[in-house]
Parts: structure tokens; C-alpha cells; sequence
């Protein structure tokens, strides 16, 4: 503590450190006090709150579902949704959606965006196997405080781990100790009550606890709080109990109309795979709200999600007419124009957040593709160079992908084979990579070695149909039809219009039909 | 003048008749990737999972260390 420090009153200097955001700080200096007095209220209340909001994350915007959720979806209406009204079945809604061979796939079956939130890419189309592996797995931790782990659903694991973490890192034990705290006492004191309930929502990551505390609470209130309705919603959600979340969501709206939850509404609605219902709500919400950039974005992602990319496009417009900085609509027009041959306007994008101040990998990379494809070659390794200092293991391998595209467009197939063995090396189920490895080879006359990265890439389980084709084509070369026939007609299970599987089924079956 | 009419006559070209000609099949290369961005909260929630495993590595090597 500095010498201008010691004069002031702590209580003050933690409230100045935590209106700056300087969480740390603020908590050890209500640390210091509470041991002189454990009693003090209103630093118990600081502390409390700058815990908070220290592990504070935006969920509205959180949609995690482990392989457990998708499996055991008990809120499932229908095995085979009609086209068009459901996550699970995208692209059947709306024509013109992206080819796969334009754009490519992520690893969950969907046409890859600019922007990956938490639960884009755990989101699951139908083509879920037995045995496959979970896309974000929860590891169970035998460790800390929380051990009551296997009750939970699995979507909720994230944050129970998350949960321990915040307990662990804390000195001397946890702060407040859900388990025991007295909740009837609390719900007399509202001002304590509501710091204690997102306490243990956001830092204790004890649902059932909360759940118990919004209960008695919004008991108090008789029934009319919005914001004690919308905690017990956001309970319910956590715990998996959709239906519950959902009368709660639309109970507290009708006391008091909130964006915040409006947004947890839909996110419920479109756990419960109901995308129809969750538009027509943020429909329903924009009259109200009407420059609302939130309820844009959430209604672009819906339609996203959906496949629908020409409305989501629309959305996306409108996001940056009323919010000029939002990143997510950006990045999302950036990358579809990109993959609709207009590399330029990309460009433009993606330097308009260079200058926003975003710097990463992602962004680079990015910027290097864009400056590549519109002709803009002194700046495209340079880009790629930033990316590669910049990057760690996540996203090193598809760096050096995207370098190896950049290498085989100026034709030096060298660079491009490095390039691809760096990214297999980095990450061995890499599907593009390998797929693009196999190709060299089979150029360069490696029949045997490209088999092999074909196969490598066909075991990876992505949903690009491409090392199927190649494996299918080089089969055929070598004169192993039936093996050819297996794997073309998984490529085209995968990609159904590819006009060039269907070309190569078609010479097969003439050849079969000759036998 | 006699009463036959002369017409222009047709100039077919030698070559280029088939106006689609079909290629040989080759093998495709995937495509180029844009990476998508991080949001925020995406960013926030990996430093905090980086932070819980830096922190049980430290609680075994602590562990280890008290048995031996």
C-alpha cells in the first residue's frame, strides 16, 4: 500500500478499486477487513459482488450441450423434424444455402461463420454415432469441494468445473459456503439476497442451491419480483429443466418486459429445438425493442443456424446500422462474402477490425486469405507471418492449412507439402490437411501414401466429403470398384448434389452392369 | 439474271462444336478455411479453464511433492 493509500478509508479505496474493475484488489482489501470484523455488512456485500463479477460470463449467449444432452434429449418432439423447423436438420428450410463445395464444413455439420461463441461448435446435427467421440467432453476432475459431479447434466459440467476453479483459486477456502448459508435469513434482507443469488450462480456454479433461494424469494415478493423470475429461470436452465425455464421466462416477461429475458428465453426455446417459436419471440420482441442489436443478433444466429444465410445476411446489416462495432456481425458478413467470391469486401471487413484494435490469429489469418484471393499479394505472407507468431497449438495447424492454400494458388507445391506436414503434425486429425497431403502425393505419384492420408482423413469423422471422393477416385484408378462404390456413396451421403460423385457412381454402376 | 436465288452459305467452324466438354474426374482439394473469431465470453471462459488446469497440475505436483 503506498503512502497516499494509507490515509484513506479502506472501505473507500475498495469501492473506488472495485468501480475501476480492479476486482483483485477490491477483494483483498475486503478480506483484510472482514477478518477485523466479520459482521461488516457492506463490505461483506462488496466482496460479495466483486467476486461476481470477477467470474461474471455473458450467458446469455452460452448454449453448451455434451454428447450426454444430445443423447439422451428426453425433450425431443418428433425423431424426424418437418424441413425447416428444426437445428438438427439444417439447410432443409430454406433454398440456396451454401454448397459444401464453396464452403467448407465444420466438424458438426454446419457451413463454418465468422464467429465461434461458446456452443457453436458443440451444436450437433443428426449424424451423432455410437462411439463417437464428444466434441467437448467433460474430463472428471477427482478434486476440490465439489464432488456431487455426476448428478448433473452434462451441459452443466462446464461450469461446475469452472466453478471449482474459482473456489480453488480462492485463498483460505471458499467465500460463502452455499451449502450451509442460511437462506431464510438472507431473504428478509433483499439487497443481500439478490449479491448471494448471483454469488452462487456465477461463482459457486450451485444451481440447486440458487434454485432454492429464488424460490423463497420470489415467494416474498408474491409472485410479481421480474428479476427473482428470470434467476429462477435461468436455475431451471441450468439444471435441465426446460419446461420449467420456460413458464418462468414468460412469466417474468409479463411482470416487466427486459431484453435480457427475452434473450434467455429464446435460448431455452432453441435448447427445446423449437428455432419457429424463438424467431417468432424475438420477432415479437423488436416491436417493442425496436434498435435492439442483441435481439438482431440472436435472430441472425437463429436464422444461421437454420441455414438460411441470405436472411441471417439481412440481420447481420442491421445489426451494424444500429451498433457499427458489434465484431460477431462483422466477422460473419466478412466470411460470407468471402465464400460468395468477393474477397475484396472481406477485406474491407476484416481491416475495419484491425482497426477496432482486435488482433489475434484468427484475424491474420484471415486478413491473409482475403489479401491472397483479392490480389493483394504484399501483404498476404506478411499477414500469414503475424498469424504464426501469434497463434498457439488450438489454431496453429489451420495457419499453416491456410498458408499451404496460399502456396498451391502461386503454384511452389513444395511450400505447400511443408506447409501440410506442419499442420499434420500439429493437429493428426486435421481432415483438410490430410485430404489435401493425400492429393500431393497422388500427384507426385505416391498412390500408396495418398491411400493413406485419404484414409486418415475418412477416419477423422468430419463431415467433408472430400477425402471420400478422392479415396473413392483413387480406388477406382487402381481398379478396386466395390471399394470405390463404398466410399462414393458415403461421399455423396455427406454431400448429395456433388456433381462429380454422382458422375463417378454413374461410370461405376456402367461398369458393374458390364460385368 | 436467272430466277435461282443465292443464298449466303453457312461457315461451320472445324472445331469447337461440343460447347460443354466433359473433363476428366479429378480429385478435389478442401477449401480454404476462415477462421472464426472468438467472442469475448469464449475468451474469458478458455483463460478460466487454462486457469483451473494450470491449477490442478500445481495441487498434484504439490501432492506428489508432500508424499516424497
Amino acid at each position: 500500500m503506498s503512502v497516499l493509500e494509507k490515509g484513506l478509508n479502506s472501505v473507500w479505496l475498495a469501492q473506488s478499486r472495485f468501480r475501476r474493475r480492479r476486482f483483485d484488489d477490491c477483494i483483498e482489501i475486503c478480506t483484510k477487513n472482514l477478518e477485523v470484523n466479520p459482521y461488516d455488512q457492506a463490505v461483506w456485500y462488496l466482496k460479495c459482488r466483486a467476486l461476481t463479477l470477477k467470474n461474471w460470463i455473458d450467458d446469455t449467449e452460452i448454449e453448451e450441450q455434451g454428447l450426454g444432452d444430445v443423447l439422451l434429449d428426453e425433450h425431443q418432439t418428433a425423431q424426424v423434424a418437418r424441413p425447416g423447423t428444426s437445428l438438427a436438420r439444417p439447410g432443409t428450410g430454406a433454398q440456396g444455402g451454401m454448397s459444401p463445395a464453396v464452403r467448407p464444413m465444420t466438424s458438426s455439420g454446419r457451413p463454418v461463420t465468422g464467429f465461434a461463441r461458446p456452443g457453436t461448435s458443440s451444436r450437433t446435427v443428426s449424424r451423432v454415432k455410437p462411439g463417437m467421440l464428444p466434441w467437448r467432453a467433460p474430463v472428471v476432475l477427482s478434486m476440490g469441494p465439489v464432488n456431487h459431479f455426476q448428478q448433473w447434466p452434462w451441459h452443466l459440467c462446464r461450469f461446475v468445473r469452472l466453478g471449482t476453479a474459482s473456489i480453488l483459486s480462492e485463498p483460505g477456502g471458499p467465500f460463502i459456503n452455499s451449502e450451509k448459508v442460511d437462506i431464510r435469513k438472507y431473504v428478509a434482507r433483499p439487497a443481500l439476497t439478490r449479491a448471494l443469488c448471483d454469488y452462487m450462480i456465477y461463482v459457486d456454479h450451485n444451481m440447486r442451491r440458487a434454485l432454492e433461494l429464488c424460490a423463497l424469494a420470489t415467494q416474498a415478493h408474491n409472485f410479481e419480483d421480474w428479476w427473482w423470475k428470470s434467476r429462477l429461470g435461468k436455475c431451471y436452465y441450468h439444471l435441465g429443466l426446460m419446461r420449467d425455464a420456460e413458464r418462468q421466462f414468460r412469466s417474468c416477461l409479463k411482470n416487466q418486459e427486459m431484453v435480457t429475458p427475452i434473450l434467455e428465453l429464446c435460448k431455452v426455446l432453441l435448447r427445446l429445438d423449437m428455432p419457429s417459436a424463438a424467431i417468432e419471440q424475438y420477432n415479437s420482441a423488436l416491436q417493442a425493442h425496436p434498435s435492439d442489436s442483441s435481439l438482431l443478433l440472436g435472430l441472425a444466429r437463429c436464422h444461421d443456424e437454420l441455414g438460411d444465410s441470405e436472411k441471417a445476411l439481412q440481420f447481420y446489416k442491421a445489426v451494424l446500422y444500429h451498433e457499427a462495432s458489434n465484431v460477431e456481425a462483422i466477422a460473419c458478413l466478412a466470411a460470407h462474402h468471402f465464400y460468395t467470391d468477393q474477397p475484396e469486401v472481406a477485406l474491407r471487413y476484416y481491416r475495419r477490425l484491425l482497426q477496432m484494435g482486435v488482433s489475434n490469429t484468427e484475424l491474420w489469418t484471415n486478413l491473409g486469405l482475403c489479401c491472397f484471393y483479392a490480389s493483394q499479394y504484399d501483404m498476404c505472407l506478411g499477414s500469414f507471418e503475424r498469424a504464426l507468431q501469434l497463434a498457439d497449438d488450438s489454431t496453429l495447424a489451420d495457419v499453416w492449412y491456410n498458408l499451404s492454400q496460399v502456396a498451391i494458388g502461386i503454384g511452389d507445391l513444395n511450400l505447400a507439402y511443408q506447409c501440410l506436414r506442419c499442420a499434420c503434425a500439429i493437429d493428426p486429425s486435421h481432415v483438410e490437411a490430410t485430404n489435401n497431403l493425400g492429393v500431393l502425393e497422388h500427384r507426385s505419384g505416391g498412390e500408396e501414401q495418398a491411400r493413406a492420408y485419404f484414409s486418415a482423413g475418412q477416419a477423422s469423422e468430419g463431415c467433408s466429403y472430400e477425402p471420400y471422393f478422392n479415396g473413392a477416385l483413387l480406388s477406382f484408378k487402381l481398379g478396386d470398384l466395390q471399394e470405390a462404390f463404398n466410399q462414393v456413396t458415403k461421399s455423396l451421403e455427406l454431400f448429395p448434389e456433388h456433381h462429380e460423385s454422382l458422375e463417378l457412381r454413374k461410370q461405376l454402376k456402367a461398369h458393374f452392369t458390364m460385368l | 439474271m436467272s430466277g435461282e436465288k443465292v443464298g449466303p452459305s453457312e461457315v461451320l467452324p472445324r472445331a469447337g462444336l461440343v460447347v460443354s466438354e466433359k473433363g476428366n474426374l479429378t480429385e478435389v482439394l478442401c477449401k480454404p478455411k476462415i477462421l472464426p473469431l472468438k467472442s469475448i465470453t469464449l475468451q474469458k471462459l478458455e483463460e478460466m479453464e487454462a486457469r483451473l488446469a494450470s491449477l490442478s497440475k500445481q495441487q498434484q505436483q504439490d501432492q506428489r511433492d508432500g508424499s516424497v
